[in-house]
């Protein structure tokens, strides 16, 4: 008999091919790199190999070159990096960084070529015709203009003309310019004649440039020269269109030129522009007569800035280049700063804290002596992030202008107009004219918390500040969406906006969100830390269609950083009755409020919000969300897209009830406390008890579904009645599953203990027999006794109480060695007792402590090992261990804040496990801050050396700094690489379903685990399967498991069927027989389909030998006898060993063939 | 199945394949479509005195499929002559006879998987027949009148068995605690009249009991010699003398240069694998 595979389909190989690939670094950015950078296949894969050989170990120096007398330079480079830097590695990694991102001398020349293209093109744009605004019948239908031509009326002429100059402006002249997504802003100034200098009134100059623009399209559509032609706007601004050009062929994507249109210098005074001023006029915007025919109107700020910042480039452009003449380490500065924004999303869109706002910044901190020339670009960046956070732009604005004229507005003027206020040098534009109050202050928390850890020398800084991207929805504990924009219309009526509306050209989703954003603030006020909004992305559409409306943009999104201690909380208590307060908060809450006395005697104002289980006062937010935005700002329920509380569903406690277990944990571990607390004070026991200790998961709030008390119905089970204990009835569906919850009881030290291991267990089981009868007769529990164990039946739960005696290990270790000496040698029985009577209860109150810390810490850890167990991982990762992952996103959350939903914290959970990299970094779990920065540096060291022999997925605590005791068993190397792939795959998933409006809400996808890969499923009958209703996707059928409703007795009762579960009994069997053949999947809350993984060295034929037989057939050949696996007869194992749970064997014969 | 070509020549004679086992195949009912193979051989190796295997009445047995229990082994082999005893095993060796006088509560568990077994013949002939048994009639291990227990049923029985009488559990740990003091008292006593000698002088010592009647312990050894370093390293004078100042200054620079490589190194695998991309 042969065993031969088809195909290599095993997780092992795949997945490693697929982690090589799914390095996110290794997408995109490659094609214009060959000449700096060997192609990345190539790369990874030798890398790979050699990493896989040798693990990092620094060279040694020879004791000449350590010793040898240090030169001036070098004595100066190493004190700075020890003072600058913890180490010299930050300041290594920012320069590789920098290396990373500034443009190659290869791509300046594809650049510049292209330039001279455009510019030449340029120069050849033809004269047409004078004609009305309105007219543009001299475009042709391939292209159309890039405006919204709303309202349709205009005043005046224009007609095509050649530039009157071209040149380059922006981040490339400056030398700011940073990979990806290299964008040219190309100048293209119009000539004087097209223009007339009242043509700043009611958009007339917008609309030229868009003509102008549409002009030049269609100039340069024909050229060969140029691969594509898209519109876009800067910074979605629909005032201010752009024309994007790439060149043609494979350099397409490797750079962008932005064709900005800018009136002739000088030609519009900048007075003109001040916020004050109107510059759209009402009656020409309504078209109605205006009541007053000379009557202005309000003043129309972002209209103004918006054209102030088409007259000022060039003197941007100057005003920099001075400032980085001046300091060397300028452009790098700039450079870091801006990949420090754009991880954090926040240098793209409207309103957006754009490079150009960043490198006027640094600008600003030179110019006002804040920082010195000779600083460099790390001192250069921590200044400003330092600044960032220190200063508050929306109440103290700061300005570039050394003396302005007096014309120009002051700070105050611009503060009562902007909520955010930076003034540029000529003291007439402010560069964050469009931003929101939300923006700056999310701007403000991002510098803040880089500084905090900044300085941290346990975190890796630079992966935390300048590596980790940061989406919204892995950011913020809440996030909710607003499509069906159009809607937005509505709310601008009814907020009373069109003066704003006017001003933003009838953008109503700007015009709208200042607005929404404050009432959204007001109301939750103390509930949330910080309130963010995503930028909406800039548009691009193609030259030959319309420009996009303003419904048809992305959906805004918003984000909420909770305030754990408020968020929750389902009472809003307002001011007094008789306050003048009351009327205001009566007018924010409409309905809603209503008076209410409260226990203090104060009769108040309060709006209280529904909600009894944790997981629905979770969603208190967002019913504040709903109801604010209906009442104030006309926005129905049905276009909020709440996205809180999605995996509640999966962790959900039985069928029909809407509690995610919370409530249930605590009860369980009240009941815990209660049986702690009589076993202190049971009397008569030999020995007195030291310690009384937890040691399961539900005894940590993080069992992912906590034992439920049940009344069980005694007819439903066979009695024993020698020991008055139910057992399960063979004709009736499995009865409920009890788990046993491990308390470790520790007996103080004695002479009395014997020093013998057998003696040990003996006294132990005696202590267990004693422990029972006490606790029967003082506390009348019903009690089982085993030689390891008491199991404690009390209120409905079992409690499995396991004696342990300290010196035990100690015991198990020692042995006298030939020469006499009595000796100390490690051993697997005394580890795993050691795990089990110290590790686990430490572990476990440690926990337990963290979830008093973080109300969210127990349901991220339920939802991630569901999560864990769904995709058949949790034999390899075990409770603990997950745990732990877990553990370290609330103890080590940089660069985010630590959760405060389960959701997000599920979700950095996957992300964490498909980005750490295991291989070259140990995760450090740091419990209570136990461990310092020198411990870090240990632990780190200790890693390197031994690489090898740890365990690939390496965990350190305050307690366990060299072994990793929790992830020994496993995982192994094939699945963790399966594990990351599972990870990020569900992952990406997820959150594409999670911000995609048009997707159906189905979080469940990411738990159902692909079997496509199996050898062989084995599926199962789901009347033996206890825990069904657990399942993923419960089936609709439901058995009785010998329950009636009703509350469980607190005490007496006969035993209940402790801890019995076919399918585990089953899988053990399993792995016993065939472990040494097949890898056994399957999941344990509910799970019906077990999945084989044959070995694949396990089918090579072996030489006849007598201890590797089981389960094996001979075949003969010649003289010689060699072995294989009897396939047949292990499937036909599989149903015998697993009679009437076992529905079906299914070999894929797809996978594998005999 | 491939059976060998000869396969059919022999069908009625037993198959032996080199390494001298005899090949018994093993049904688990009379309507299992696959089977799989005992392999038998007398035991014989002659270092083992254990009498619970007497060499030439003793059949080893290799490959014993999971659902087997001594009981069903018995009867599969009382065909070929009465059978005194079984003896399952994970692995082929001898046992630790300290577990065998255990009671039945503080034995370790069997495991649950494939074993071998030692199948003790009343006389020598049930080996033989054993090994001449044709290969083309299998043992049926579950038959009508002997169903096996498996599945569901066996673990509601290994569950029902898995409830413990505490008085009888205690009535075994008193008996084993019983022995293990009369042992203990035994040992002590015996130390003592060792150390009587020949002419009935008897040396005084510290203690007799435990741990501390032995002389030394690793332990021990390592505590004193580093007692001995600590001592040494008090008494040393740091920066005291000019060439210790300039020596730890030394010291320093080139703790420094050797982080420096080391981060360098750092840097270059990092590097290697790409890891300074951003986006």
């Amino acid at each position: 008999m042969t065993m031969k595979r088809k195909a290599k389909k095993l997780p092992a190989s795949k997945s490693a091919e697929e982690v090589e690939n799914s390095d996110p670094s290794s997408h995109g950015e490659e094609e214009e790199d060959e000449e700096e950078l060997p192609t990345p296949s190539k790369a990874t894969k030798t890398e790979d190999h050699a990493s896989e050989e040798s693990v990092p170990r620094p060279q040694k120096l020879s004791k000449g070159e350590l010793y040898k007398p240090p030169t001036a330079e070098e004595l100066h480079q190493l004190k700075e990096a020890e003072s600058l830097f913890h180490c010299n590695l930050l300041k290594m990694q920012m320069e590789e960084l920098l290396k990373e991102v500034v443009l190659s001398e290869r791509r300046k020349r594809l650049v510049d070529s292209f330039i001279m293209k455009i510019k030449a093109l340029l120069q050849n744009v033809p004269q047409t015709r004078e004609v009305e605004l309105n007219d543009h019948s001299w475009i042709s239908e391939g292209v159309k203009v890039p405006f919204l031509w709303v309202p349709k009326t205009t005043k005046g002429k224009f007609h095509m003309a050649p530039p009157a100059s071209v040149s380059l402006v922006g981040s490339y002249p400056l030398g700011t310019c940073t990979k990806p997504s290299v964008s040219v802003d190309l100048s293209v100034i119009m000539p004087p004649a097209v223009l007339h200098p009242k043509d700043v009134l009611n958009q007339r100059y917008p609309r030229k440039r868009a003509l102008y623009l549409a002009g030049l399209a269609q100039h340069l559509r024909s050229s060969p020269e140029i691969g594509t032609l898209r519109y876009s706007c800067l910074h979605g601004n629909r005032l201010r269109p752009l024309l994007l050009l790439t060149p043609p062929g494979k350099d397409s994507n490797s750079l962008t030129v932005k064709i900005h249109v800018y009136p002739p210098p000088g030609f519009f005074k900048p007075s003109l522009f001040h916020p004050k001023r109107n510059n759209v006029r009402t009656h020409w915007y309504t078209g109605l007569e205006a009541p007053q025919p000379d009557a202005v109107g309000p003043p129309t700020p972002h209209y103004n800035s918006s054209l102030l910042g088409d007259v000022l480039p060039k003197a941007h452009l100057q005003f920099l280049s001075a400032i980085s003449a001046q300091c060397s380490a300028f452009g790098e500065a700039v450079a870091l700063l801006k990949v420090w924004l754009r991880q954090r999303q926040l240098d793209r869109g409207a309103g957006c804290f754009s490079g150009f706002v960043g490198s006027m910044l640094v600008a600003y901190l030179l110019s006002s002596h804040r920082v010195s020339n000779s600083m460099t670009a790390y001192q250069l960046l921590r200044n400003s992030l330092h600044f960032l956070a220190s200063t508050d732009l929306t109440k103290n604005g700061i300005t570039l202008a050394k003396n302005p004229d007096s014309k120009a507005p002051t700070l105050h003027e611009f503060h009562s107009t902007f909520q955010v206020v930076f003034v540029d040098p000529s003291g007439y534009l402010n560069l964050c004219a469009d931003m929101t109050a939300n923006t700056y202050k999310q701007v403000q928390n991002e510098a803040s918390l880089s500084l905090q850890f900044w300085d941290d020398p346990t975190v890796d800084g630079f992966q935390a500040l300048l590596m980790t991207p940061k989406p919204l929805i892995r950011t913020c504990d809440h996030v909710f969406q607003l499509h069906g924009l159009v809607k937005l219309q509505a709310s601008c009526k009814k907020l009373n906006l069109l003066g704003e509306l006017m001003d933003h050209g009838g953008d109503y989703v700007l015009t709208a969100l200042p607005f929404i954003l404050s009432l959204l603030q007001l109301g939750l006020g103390k509930r949330i830390h910080l309130l963010t909004h995503s930028l909406t992305a800039d548009p691009e559409w193609s030259v030959d269609s319309e420009p996009p409306k303003h419904k048809d943009q992305t959906p805004l999104s918003f984000g909420l950083l909770l305030n754990p201690e408020h968020s929750s909380s389902v009472l809003e208590r307002g001011p007094p009755a008789d306050s003048p307060e009351a009327a205001e908060f009566r007018q924010l809450w409409g309905p809603r409020a209503e008076l209410r006395r409260f226990q203090d005697g104060a009769i108040t104002e309060a709006v209280l919000w529904g909600g009894s289980s944790a997981c629905q006062k979770r969603l208190v937010p967002r019913e504040i969300i709903t109801h604010l935005l209906q009442l104030h700002a006309d926005i129905p329920e049905s276009c909020v897209r709440y996205v809180g509380g999605l995996f509640d569903d999966v962790i959900k406690i039985g069928r029909r009830s809407c509690s995610t277990g919370e409530e249930e944990s605590l009860k369980v571990v009240q009941s815990f406390d209660d049986l702690s607390r009589k076993l202190w004070q049971l009397e008569d026991l030999p020995l007195s008890i030291t310690s009384v200790q937890a040691a399961h998961p539900a005894l940590r709030y993080t069992q992912v579904f906590p034992p439920v008390p049940q009344k069980l119905d005694y007819s439903f089970f066979e009695q024993d009645k020698q020991s008055r204990a139910l057992v399960p009835h063979k004709d009736k569906p499995c009865p409920v599953f009890i788990p046993p919850l491990q308390v470790i009881c520790h007996m103080e030290g004695s002479g009395k203990w014997p020093h013998e291991r057998l003696a040990i267990r003996h006294v132990k089981a005696a202590f267990h027999i004693r422990l029972g009868e006490l606790l029967r007769k003082q506390h009348m529990y019903t009690c089982s006794t085993t030689p390891t164990h008491v199991d404690v039946y009390k209120d409905g739960l079992i409690f499995r109480i396991q004696v342990a005696y300290h010196r035990e290990p100690q015991v198990l270790r020692e042995s006298i060695g030939p020469d006499g000496l009595l000796r100390y040698r490690d051993n697997e029985e005394a580890q795993a007792l050691e795990m089990e009577t110290l590790h686990r209860p430490y572990l476990t109150s440690t926990l337990h402590g963290l979830q008093q810390q973080h109300p969210s810490f127990g349901v991220t850890c339920r939802l991630a090992k569901r999560w864990l167990a769904a995709q058949l991982f949790s034999d390899e990762v075990d409770e603990d261990a997950a745990d732990l992952l877990v553990a370290s996103l609330f103890l080590q959350p940089v660069p985010f804040t630590p959760p405060s939903s389960p959701q997000v914290g599920f979700l950095r959970f996957l992300h964490l496990l498909s980005s750490f990299d295991w291989k070259n970094c140990p995760l450090v779990v740091n419990f209570n801050s136990q461990l310092t920065a020198s411990d870090y540096v240990e632990i780190k060291n200790n890693f390197i050396a031994s690489r090898e022999s740890l365990p690939v997925m390496f965990i350190a605590t305050p307690k366990d700094k060299k072994v990793s005791i929790w992830t020994k068993q496993g995982p192994s190397v094939q699945m963790l690489q399966r594990l990351i792939v599972v990870a990020s795959e569900s992952l990406r998933v997820l959150e594409a379903q999670l911000l995609d409006p048009s997707q159906n809400q189905d979080v469940r996808v990411a738990l159902r685990p692909p079997l496509d890969m199996y050898d062989v499923l084995i599926h199962l009958n789901p009347k033996y399967v206890p825990l069904l209703d657990q399942a993923v996707d419960p089936p609709h059928i439901t058995f009785s498991r010998g329950t009636v409703p009703g509350s469980a007795p607190s005490t007496r009762g006969l035993l209940p069927v402790i801890d019995f579960n076919p399918v585990s009994l089953y899988l053990a069997e399993l792995r016993d027989a065939f472990g040494h053949l097949a890898l056994f999947f399957c999941d344990p809350y509910g799970g019906t389909v077990i999945a084989v993984l044959w070995k694949p060295q396990a089918f090579k034929a072996q030489p006849f030998k007598t201890s590797q037989m089981s389960a094996r057939c001979v075949e003969v050949s010649g003289d010689e006898a060699h072995s294989l696996p009897n396939v047949e007869a292990i499937l036909e194992d599989f149903r015998i060993m697993g009679d009437a749970l076992v529905r079906k064997v299914e070999p894929r014969m797809e996978n594998w063939v005999v | 199945m491939k059976m060998a070509p000869s396969a059919k020549k022999h069908a009625e004679q037993s198959w032996v394949i080199p390494g001298g086992f005899t090949v018994l195949p093993l049904k688990y009912s009379s309507d299992s479509v696959s089977q799989h193979s005992l392999y038998v051989k007398e035991h014989r190796v002659r270092a083992e005195k254990t009498t619970s295997r007497p060499l030439d009445r003793t059949l080893f047995v290799l490959n014993i499929p999971p659902y087997c229990s001594e009981e069903i082994i018995k009867d599969l082999f009382s065909t070929f002559g009465k059978v005194q005893s079984v003896e399952l095993r994970e692995k082929p060796g001898t046992t630790e006879s300290s577990d065998l006088k255990l009671s039945k509560y503080f034995r370790p568990a069997l495991t649950k998987g494939f074993s071998v077994g030692y199948v003790v013949f009343t006389s020598p002939s049930g080996v033989k027949a054993a090994k001449s048994h044709p290969r083309d009639i299998p043992l049926i291990v579950s038959t009508e009148n002997h169903p096996v227990k498996v599945g569901i049923q066996k673990w509601i029985q290994q569950y029902r068995q898995s409830l413990i009488n505490p008085e009888k559990l205690q009535a075994a740990v008193d008996t084993f605690m019983q022995g293990y003091d009369q042992k203990k008292e035994e040992e002590s006593e015996r130390q003592k009249e060792a150390e009587e000698d020949d002419e009935g002088w008897v040396k005084v010592t510290r203690g007799v009991r435990g741990s501390k009647a032995r002389p030394h312990s690793e332990m021990a050894n390592q505590r004193a010699l580093q007692k001995e370093d600590k001592k040494r390293k008090r008494k040393e004078l740091l920066n005291f003398y000019t060439w210790q100042h300039r020596q730890t200054q030394r010291e320093h620079i080139a703790e420094l240069r050797r982080k420096f490589e080391e981060d360098k190194q750092r840097i270059a695998v990092l590097r290697a694998q790409r890891k300074f991309r951003p986006y």
